[in-house]
């Protein structure tokens, strides 16, 4: 394989870690709580701000900040729970998803709108590196490396959390049967508002690795909520690992767009993937047939 | 009836531009607000692209004017091409359900937003297009108005119809209304393909109005949201819940919006936000006004909305 189309490799899935990464905060969320947060994004956009500021300010190095970010996204999670989802949880299904849709769409404009206002230049990225390694004759920056790694810790940690812990066998089983975790008696206020920090805080972590290698914007949140429902669209609802795959395909498909026809292309391709994993196998690649 | 259409026939000659552009543009808003509705309210999915179907009448009109055709063929063409391109991605699309769906719609515009921009020979990419100039204001007020009045009798006798009842019987539950021989799958198609034509006409109408369009203002999220939050501020699933919505966004914009000019979107998110907490029914739905529309005939469609 040419030298190029492995830099390209590794480049996408460096960027396909981050939205795995992201994506599968998307999907405990909405498996728990049944609603599809919009502003999924958003938590990104800020996540990648405070790293930047961690950064600028006191010279944290990234892989600090994304541990930095991880509990103060938790408490800004549980606080974004009980102030705006909690009070229209017990509504019945339509009315439910109507007003989930209204809430969460209006935070993440007053998110949006509020940090352009204060925010008015696009960062463009932070000017962390280190020195480059060299691995079978292709170059690889050893930060893109590193972050990949870090990211592979997460997830497995992630995953041993889910498997092992009370509250990751709560979430599985909310995720499963919502009556049966009530019967069993799991504090169901108490797991969400749990999970929709740990979504959250998983967005942020991967939004500080986000600006350490792209540009980011105020208005980029949105087009990233999108983004994330076609990897877990992709991958399967609620699969962690259909997540990572799914994020790692997108990751590697736009980065191979962006050479092979040209980079303004390359936005398009999650939607084309989306119709076409619709039309082909409408549970997505891990999961599971109704 | 008469008392509202005189003044608006009359009132050319009456009033100032500025009223008339007003009107003209309460007039856009309020179509795309009760076309999004057959699809939004009256099927149950919040379909957020609605907008897609503006931006490619827009389009299509802006760029056949510009090949020397007519407004009628322009406009039956941008309709054509809009049914045929709602037609298409329905498919997929409806295979996802409740908030999927929703977010999925909205990936749709910025899709259809990047492949305008891109396809530079034809659209004139980010710059915009323009048509050939030339004062329309007064033809497109009338035509304006006829498109929202037709849309609005439609909308109407729509929620009367056995279309309409199963359309509401599949909000309430898909399952069951199939089970008692509903096609769900073909009136979903049906009523996304339906909701677009008004769109993308008033798409055709209002670049012909205002001689330019860019990605950006026809794709935005201004154009994207508002019709929605109308709908919704008023009373999704009926026709006189976006009237109500139309007329109070548009009146709140002209007083106070150009008052302040930052926090727009700030603004459309906290109403977004407290509709979502107190009133997920709309402003139709609460209790001083349901009982007056209903006395007027005008709310028999509220009693279907079995949750509220």
């Amino acid at each position: 394989m040419p030298p190029d189309l492995i830099q390209l490799l590794v480049g996408g899935i460096l960027l396909g870690g981050i939205y795995g990464l992201a994506a599968f905060g998307l999907s405990i969320t909405f498996g728990v709580l049944n609603v599809l947060n919009l502003a999924h994004g958003e938590f990104l956009m800020l996540g990648a701000l405070m790293g930047y500021v961690l950064f600028t300010a006191f010279g944290l190095n990234p892989f600090i900040s994304a541990m930095a970010v991880i509990p103060i996204f938790i408490i800004a999670g549980i606080g974004f729970y009980f102030l705006l989802l909690r009070p229209i949880s017990e509504k019945p299904p339509h009315q439910l998803l109507v007003a989930s849709i209204l809430v969460t769409l209006g935070a993440s404009l007053i998110i949006e709108d509020l940090t352009a206002f204060f925010w008015e230049r696009p960062v463009t990225g932070i000017a962390y590196s280190l020195p480059p390694l060299e691995l079978a004759g292709v170059v690889v920056s050893s930060t893109r490396f590193l972050i990949l790694m870090f990211i592979f810790f997460l997830a497995f940690s992630l995953q041993l959390y889910l498997q092992k812990t009370y509250v990751g066998k709560s979430i599985r089983g909310i995720t499963q049967c919502l009556e049966g975790a009530k019967v069993v008696g799991i504090p169901i206020v108490f797991v969400s508002a749990l999970t929709f920090g740990l979504g959250v805080a998983l967005a942020a972590s991967a939004g500080v690795f986000y600006v350490t290698l792209f540009t980011v914007t105020p208005i980029m949140g949105i087009p990233l909520s999108v983004k994330y429902m076609c990897i877990v669209v992709l991958g399967g609802l609620g699969s962690l690992v259909g997540s990572v795959v799914g994020g790692l395909i997108l990751g590697v498909a736009e980065s191979f767009t962006a050479y092979f026809i040209g980079a303004e292309w390359s936005p398009t391709i999650a939607f084309i993937l989306l119709i076409l994993i619709l039309i082909v196998k409408p549970e997505g690649l891990f999961g599971k047939k109704e | 009836m008469i008392l509202l259409l005189g003044p608006l026939a009359a009132l050319p000659w009456l009033a100032v531009s500025y009223t008339l552009t007003l009107i003209f543009f309460l007039s856009v808003y309020l179509t795309l607000a009760l076309s999004y509705d057959i699809v939004g309210g009256y099927l149950g999915y919040i379909n957020l692209g609605h907008s897609t179907s503006f931006g490619l009448g827009a389009y299509t009109t802006a760029i056949l004017l510009n090949q020397g055709c007519s407004l009628a063929v322009a406009l039956g063409l941008a309709i054509l091409l809009a049914a045929v391109f709602a037609t298409l991605v329905s498919y997929p699309l409806f295979r996802l359900r409740g908030a999927y769906f929703a977010l999925a719609t909205f990936g749709l515009i910025s899709l259809i937003e990047v492949v305008v921009t891109n396809l530079r020979d034809l659209t004139g990419g980010s710059g915009g297009i323009s048509t050939p100039p030339g004062n329309n204001l007064l033809p497109a007020y009338y035509l304006a108005i006829v498109i929202v009045l037709v849309t609005m009798v439609f909308s109407y006798y729509l929620a009367r119809s056995q279309f309409g009842l199963a359309l509401f019987s599949i909000r309430e539950d898909e399952e069951v209304s199939r089970a008692f021989g509903v096609p769900t799958s073909f009136y979903k198609c049906l009523a996304f393909v339906i909701s677009s034509v008004p769109a993308s006409l008033i798409g055709g109408v209002y670049v012909w109005n205002m001689t330019y369009i860019s990605p950006h203002s026809v794709f935005g999220l201004e154009i994207a949201l508002s019709p929605i939050v109308m709908a919704m501020l008023g009373g999704s699933g009926t026709m006189v819940g976006p009237v109500f919505g139309a007329i109070f966004i548009t009146l709140v914009q002209e007083f106070l919006w150009t008052k302040v000019p930052y926090f727009h979107l700030t603004m459309y998110g906290t109403v977004l936000v407290l509709l979502g907490l107190f009133m997920p029914g709309g402003l139709v739905r609460t209790r001083w006004i349901q009982p007056l529309l209903q006395r007027l005939g005008l709310g028999e469609e509220l009693t279907y909305f079995k949750n509220s």
